[in-house]
């Protein structure tokens, strides 16, 4: 028990180390879910190309005018399309993506129950 | 030029050693009471004439000929010896050459080292592997020779994409191939056992080898690129669920759960459909990588040289492939009728079957993530992307019941077990919610699925650290790996939740200071090279503690091509990284400051190689 008393000291300690408020959380968070429409595979909050950079300033602009984290995607999508989202809401488009994996998932557990654990 | 001559030639040589070796083999399969000595003979030819090609590139590049195509493209007369070395399969043509001689060369070792299996089994897979060889080299001759001649030869070379220039870059490529490639005998050898009827126990240990090596490697080529995009592309992530990256994670995820299922096989006759559809999955998702990325279809970070001839080629060969493995599977495979599969719902042969499951599942997100973009826009043309939200979403909650089975899993016995000492477990399990809710209680995130998402990480972190105490070397190498996972995702996740980060615009000599860290930027030096002009910045960061560190991030202005990179700086230590880069802004006396601490960063990289290090212990321990 001993080993695990020091690892809890240990974590603890680095929870005091490690209480930094992040500036700008809202704002990255955001553009993380962004893509940079010029550059090849990078997110708005990754990127430091002139249109990532505006875009950026446009981001704290509509949070200023207090535009909600949703508010400010449904913004963007109708601007620039579904392209510049990478995170792809449930929709007619998208409901293939989300869920065939999940359905593959049951198919499976279906497929192990049925030949292994009611074989009996 | 000679050596373009000399590399062009021993390949079309290798395609004739090729071609010969078939012929040998369907000859001695007729009448096999040993293995004819010629195809061994000409195995090593092959091999020989493709390592001569290979060499001839070398050369080429090294001594910077331009009169051949690739190197022109690829190479620069000022860039260090070592990136023009490394620059070879730095590039699509000589990429493929590495592919080949990899193919060549694990089917000659196989040829070696397999000793007490049947004679047609041997001849059978080297058959199989010459099918992909040949196809291979087809693909490079007609589409992507490396040796194409140039005139009249150009007096300096285009040189190499500097993000390339690295040297973790300069060997993930051949690491990573031994990983791909060495899927291939996966694939030849299932296909070779299911013709001949001898999917068994001992055709599992045998394969158990091969499936270990390409295990290890894909692993630690996986790592090395991380690594790279970790301290090259230069914004502090390692991970980006960019499509190349996944393209490269589906191989892997397939040979792992391979790895879990052939446990089972080792000791009776059940999955072997499974064994066998998994072989040669593992394989097809490695050549689907290959097309999406040549192809230029994806959207990457990572995609160079690109032409729909290529794409072409290689979608039919992956289809040929398809086609060959389906037919063999359905007209020679019989599964076994007797079914020994009596075990009972809580027993190893479970948790395996568990593994499986869930290994499936990833893959399939992964899968369906990285091309249901593709299909959506050529069916629609409506253009979505799927980006980390997606399979973060989609990964996280199941990563919770996954964390749990493989801490008690383990610990089942075969055919039929029950759970020992349940005291231990619940107390740990009470431990790690403890722990976890006092680290996620801090921070204003989603607190309920960090808190399970840590216990479940750190109740597999105390279970398989409680067996090293407690079982010592039994079953060492699973426990390794299991306990470099628990830490891998701990490190990812503490990664993610602590990482803070400041982003400003700073002049020479101006502070910034918000209280806790005060970052000074003291100066700026410059300095020239032989084929890049760098500024250096130097920066002075205090933190809340008062630790001093001196960074200095640098930006590279190379000649040819005329790119600028930020060159990071980082500090590591065994807590954290502290990353510091920065970037010009047009038009400005100002640079663009990016400071970033991350907790862990270093044991994200120690974990992965400690669950290498666990396949390794596996490939060296004789079997008891």
């Amino acid at each position: 028990m001993k080993i695990f008393k020091n690892f809890i000291i240990i974590f603890l300690l680095l929870i005091l180390n490690n209480v930094y408020a992040n500036e700008n959380s809202e704002r990255n968070e955001i553009t993380k879910n962004l893509r940079c429409l010029i550059c090849q595979g990078q997110s708005v909050y990754d990127s430091d190309s002139d249109f990532a950079n505006s875009m950026k300033i446009l981001v704290d602009q509509k949070l200023d005018e207090g535009l909600s984290e949703n508010e400010i995607y449904v913004y963007f999508k109708e601007k620039y399309g579904d392209w510049i989202l990478y995170d792809p809401g449930l929709n007619k488009n998208t409901y293939l993506l989300w869920l065939l994996p999940i359905f593959i998932f049951l198919f499976g557990g279906a497929i192990i129950v049925k030949s292994f654990i009611l074989k009996k | 030029m000679i050596y373009s001559v000399v590399g062009h030639y021993s390949l079309i040589l290798g395609l004739c050693a090729g071609l010969i070796l078939t012929f040998f083999s369907i000859q001695n399969f007729k009448n096999s009471n040993q293995l004819d000595t010629k195809i061994l003979s000409f195995s090593f030819l092959q091999l020989f004439f493709v390592l001569i090609s290979f060499l001839a590139l070398i050369i080429s590049f090294v001594i910077s000929d331009f009169s051949n195509e690739t190197v022109f493209n690829n190479s620069h007369t000022t860039k260090p010896l070592f990136y023009k070395i490394s620059g070879t399969w730095g590039n699509h043509e000589g990429s493929l050459l590495l592919w080949l001689l990899v193919l060549t060369l694990f089917i000659f070792i196989f040829l070696l080292r397999t000793k007490n299996q049947p004679i047609k089994y041997k001849i059978l897979t080297l058959g199989f592997q010459q099918v992909i060889i040949i196809g291979f080299f087809l693909f490079l001759i007609q589409t992507s020779n490396p040796f194409n001649y140039l005139f009249p030869v150009p007096d300096e070379g285009l040189g190499l994409n500097p993000i390339l220039q690295d040297p973790a870059l300069a060997i993930h490529p051949p690491i990573l191939y031994l990983g791909y490639v060495g899927s291939s005998i996966i694939f030849s050898s299932a296909l070779a056992a299911t013709t001949l009827k001898m999917v068994s126990t001992s055709w599992a240990v045998h394969i158990k080898k091969w499936v270990l090596i390409s295990w290890i490697f894909l692993t630690l080529g996986i790592l090395l690129g991380s690594i790279w995009a970790y301290y090259e592309l230069g914004w502090g992530g390692f991970w980006f669920w960019d499509p190349v990256e996944n393209v490269s994670l589906m191989p892997w995820l397939a040979l792992t759960t391979l790895l879990h299922c052939i446990l089972v096989l080792e000791r009776k006759e059940i999955l072997t459909s499974w064994v066998i559809i998994l072989s040669i999955a593992t394989f097809t998702l490695s050549m689907c990588g290959t097309f999406l990325v040549r192809s230029g279809i994806l959207n990457s970070v990572h995609t160079f040289a690109n032409d729909p001839e290529r794409g072409l080629f290689i979608l039919i060969f992956l289809f040929a492939l398809i086609f060959l493995s389906l037919f063999i599977f359905f007209f020679f495979h019989q599964t076994t009728k007797d079914n020994s599969s009596n075990f009972f719902w809580l027993s190893k042969e479970t948790s395996i079957l568990v593994n499986n499951w869930f290994m499936m599942y990833f893959l399939s997100v992964v899968l369906i993530g990285t091309v249901y973009p593709i299909f959506l826009d050529v069916i629609s043309s409506q253009k979505i992307s799927v980006g980390p939200p997606f399979y973060h979403k989609l990964i996280a909650p199941f990563l919770i019941p996954f964390l749990f089975a493989m801490a008690i899993g383990p610990r089942l016995k075969w055919i039929r077990s029950d759970l020992k000492d349940k005291i231990y477990l619940i107390s740990l399990l009470t431990i790690s919610i403890l722990i976890s809710f006092f680290i996620v209680k801090n921070f204003n995130t989603n607190i309920l699925i960090n808190t399970i998402l840590i216990s479940s990480a750190l109740y597999l972190f105390f279970i398989t650290l409680r067996d090293f105490f407690l079982k010592k070397y039994k079953n060492f190498a699973q426990n390794t790996a299991h306990f470099g996972f628990s830490l891998l995702i701990l490190s990812i996740l503490f990664n993610n939740l602590f990482s803070s980060e400041i982003i400003t615009n700073l002049k020479v000599g101006e502070t910034y200071d918000n209280s806790k860290t005060k970052i000074v930027f003291e100066s700026i030096n410059q300095k020239t090279e032989k084929n890049y002009k760098s500024i250096i910045a130097n920066f002075n960061i205090t933190n809340a503690e008062g630790i001093n560190n001196n960074l200095s991030p640098e930006l590279r202005i190379y000649n040819q091509p005329n790119i600028t990179t930020s060159e990071a700086d980082i500090k590591t230590t065994l807590m954290r990284d502290k990353f510091i880069v920065i970037n010009l802004v047009q038009n400005q006396d100002y640079f663009n400051v990016r400071y970033q601490v991350k907790p862990f960063m270093l044991w994200i990289w120690l974990s992965v190689i400690m669950i290498s290090l666990g396949g390794l212990v596996s490939f060296l321990q004789r079997r008891i």
